[in-house]
């Protein structure tokens, strides 16, 4: 195999569910290793040096988060979580703990391909977007702290600026609701949700061409946010 | 070892009597066989004697009697002349009238000791019992329980009957177990529902020597105790009235202990069956969803397969993953149907735009709704509402399906929200035939769905409208179903607007940029 193709560890339970990821990704010229439990994912993630890891909650032998948690102590490998729609919880607190994205089980193979590719780029770029953004009408330039639409300038406050950057930075991956709020306001407002959705609301009613339908900022509901470029 | 009953201790008393004038008599027949050796001084010291132990045994009564017979006796016996009251020598008078006063003094100082010892001796077998009833009492667990002891303390200590009363979910007092004891059952729940205080303490109703005992606990009144006292001790007097007052706030005490308990298991009980049926859900949740994740993963990798496949295959294919799609719907939607049912849902509600619930929404439908146009128009002036999003994205993920299964293809589907008194009313109306009439009125029951006639082309449960009206109702609104004049179904639903929180508008305009 190519030294360039990207390594991926799988960590899940059903051989069906690795059967097919497996087969997916390997037609994406990833190179995949499985692991079945948390104990042996621990294991391929420590040693494969792997891009990155897809990881069900589900597991028999542990909780997902707890394994998050401990890659996270030692790497910034992206993660990816594939989940029931039960447990909207365990998710946010993956999240929370360092995972980048999450695919609610059952989920497509486009789509999984689609957020893989997403990550790995991500990972290429490491997070260096440059000095200037574009997506859909707007313009970002970071360096002039300037933002156009359709070329003419338009006016953010300097929180609306702070939450627009965090969600760019979080491009690639989802951000939850209590992230963005550490990201924007610092640690100590945790819990004052509602102003976030009120920004973000004045947020699209600046940047999206319909703020209700949009298709920069996207809703992850009951998680947090996902930017799209 | 009990109080005495009034009747006992009359015939006790009039025993003391005789005891007194039999041990007077004995007396003078022991210093008659002593007169011929003895001084008369020494014959008034054994008669003194007399009335002294006399008066330590037999109390202050007897006492007073046997000093006036001992004076009697020994003038009529003993001073000369023998046999006669009458007094030669005027000095044996004042011989009579200090053995009175000393017989007399002597007698009521002892009585009164014996009478305090034993007052004191009396005291203590009632602390004693009090102490044995509330260790026994430590151990109880059940109500019926704590009317066995109590029974045991009234008969053991007083000689009494009596019963506990205690109330059930109806209010209605009852016994723990049948009782011999009579009470009014008027009298009890007035004594129960209605305790009355005067100077501090609850007043203790009484009719034909039945006497109610409020259990006064700090949470309430706990049920009632009911004595029933003979005729011969009615009234009550004091002592009795304090002990049995401090037998009933102990038992107060314990029935409240084993109410919190119960009610502490109860809600251990609950929380325990709500977990396993959690939890049950879930697991159902991952065992349906595992299959079908497989099943739509296996179809995708199939439709991507090299060689590509012909057309018809894929149709075939795409065919598969749709109904997979749609089974993955419809466990979604018993499953929240199972949890609204068992109250079992897990609310995160917060406070929130409408807004982006119903972005979410449409964003999540994507390509079901690529063929009807969504126009939202939500009113200026909506505030902040109190939601859970993850249920709430259902209720408009359902709607809107049903908008566009129901509507001809190309056809608008329009989202609307207005201020109406107390609530927001949220719309989703379509441009399709419409609810037929007769259906109108049940639709948001299970498994009903619309015109079975002219939809029964389209599948469906009509569990999606019943999991919709749950969740609504749930967050404190309602929902109705109506035609269009111009044809096409609106379903509405209400969201009670609630306190929003109050923003803070340093904190929103956030400083210029």
């Amino acid at each position: 195999m190519s030294s360039l193709a990207p390594v991926i560890v799988l960590i899940e339970d059903e051989s069906e569910i690795r059967r097919f990821v497996r087969a997916a990704l390997e037609d994406e010229a990833c190179v995949v290793h499985e692991a079945a439990t948390m104990a042996a994912g621990l294991v391929e993630a420590g040693t494969r040096k792997p891009d990155l890891v897809i990881l069900d909650l589900g597991l028999p032998d542990g909780d997902g988060v707890t394994l998050v948690q401990d890659l996270r102590k030692w790497s910034g490998v992206p993660i990816l979580i594939l989940s029931a729609r039960a447990s909207e919880q365990d998710k946010i607190l993956a999240l929370d703990a360092g995972a980048d994205d999450y695919l609610a089980k059952p989920f497509g193979v486009g789509e999984l391909l689609a957020r893989v590719r997403a990550m790995l780029r991500r990972r290429m770029q490491a997070k260096d977007l440059g000095a200037v953004v574009n997506f859909g009408q707007i313009r970002l330039d970071f360096g002039q702290r300037l933002v156009e639409r359709n070329g003419a300038s338009i006016h953010l406050t300097p929180i609306e600026y702070r939450l627009l950057t965090a969600l760019i930075a979080s491009a690639g991956g989802v951000i939850t609701h209590r992230q963005l709020l550490r990201e924007v306001w610092g640690p100590s407002h945790s819990d004052s949700n509602h102003y976030l959705r009120i920004f973000v609301g004045q947020l699209r009613q600046k940047i999206e061409i319909d703020p209700a339908q949009p298709k920069h900022i996207l809703t992850e509901t009951g998680v947090g946010y996902r930017f799209q470029l | 070892m009990e109080l005495i009953t009034r009747r006992a201790q009359q015939t006790k008393v009039q025993q003391n009597y005789m005891l007194a004038i039999l041990a007077c008599v004995l007396t003078a027949l022991l210093a008659g066989l002593l007169s011929h050796h003895v001084d008369l001084a020494n014959i008034v010291m054994i008669f003194l004697l007399a009335v002294f132990l006399i008066s330590v045994k037999l109390g202050r009564g007897p006492g007073v009697m046997a000093t006036f017979l001992s004076v009697a006796l020994f003038d009529f016996f003993f001073v000369p002349p023998k046999l006669s009251f009458t007094v030669n020598d005027f000095q044996y008078l004042l011989t009579f009238a200090v053995m009175f006063a000393v017989a007399l003094i002597t007698g009521q100082l002892a009585a009164r000791l014996s009478l305090e010892a034993e007052l004191s001796r009396q005291r203590e077998e009632k602390t004693r019992a009090l102490y044995d009833m509330a260790r026994e009492l430590t151990a109880v667990l059940k109500l019926d329980e704590v009317d066995v002891v109590s029974s045991k303390f009234l008969s053991s200590v007083a000689g009494l009957h009596g019963v506990l009363l205690f109330a059930d979910e109806q209010n209605v007092l009852s016994p723990v177990k049948p009782s011999k004891v009579w009470y009014e059952a008027h009298i009890a729940h007035a004594a129960c529902h209605n305790a009355k205080t005067v100077d501090g303490r609850y007043v203790v109703a009484e009719t034909d020597g039945v006497y109610y005992f409020p259990l006064i606990g700090s949470g309430g009144v706990r049920g009632v105790l009911v004595v029933e006292l003979p005729i011969d001790l009615q009234p009550m007097d004091e002592a009795l009235r304090e002990l049995l007052m401090t037998m009933v706030s102990m038992l107060a005490a314990v029935v409240e202990r084993l109410h919190y308990g119960q009610a502490v298991q109860a809600s251990e009980m609950n929380i325990a069956s709500e977990r396993l049926r959690s939890s049950i859900l879930s697991a159902l949740s991952h065992d349906l969803r595992t299959p079908l994740t497989v099943l739509v993963g296996m179809v995708d990798s199939l439709l991507l397969s090299k060689p590509e496949l012909t057309i018809k295959q894929k149709e075939l294919a795409a065919t598969v993953h749709n109904q997979a799609m749609r089974l993955n719907h419809m466990v979604t939607n018993l499953l929240d149907m199972a949890r609204l049912h068992t109250g079992n849902i897990n609310m995160r509600k917060s406070w929130q735009p409408l807004e982006e619930v119903i972005g979410a929404s449409i964003q999540l439908l994507g390509d079901s709704l690529a063929r009807h146009p969504v126009t939202v128009k939500l009113a200026a002036d909506l505030p902040l509402l109190e939601f859970d999003e993850i249920l709430l994205e259902r209720v408009f993920c359902n709607l809107l399906e049903n908008a566009a299964k129901y509507s001809p293809l190309d056809s608008p589907i329009t989202i609307s929200a207005e201020l109406v008194a107390d609530d927001v009313l949220i719309s989703v109306i379509d441009h399709g035939p419409g609810v037929a009439e007769t259906r109108l009125e049940n639709i948001f029951r299970i498994f009903v769905r619309g015109d079975a006639e002219s939809t029964s082309h389209i599948s469906g449960t009509g569990i999606g409208l019943a999991v919709c009206k749950a969740i609504v109702e749930a967050h404190g609104g309602s929902m109705q179903v109506n035609n269009q004049p111009n044809g096409g179904a609106c379903f509405s639903f209400s969201l009670p607007l609630g306190n929003p929180p109050v923003l803070d508008l340093a904190i929103l305009q956030g400083g210029a940029t």
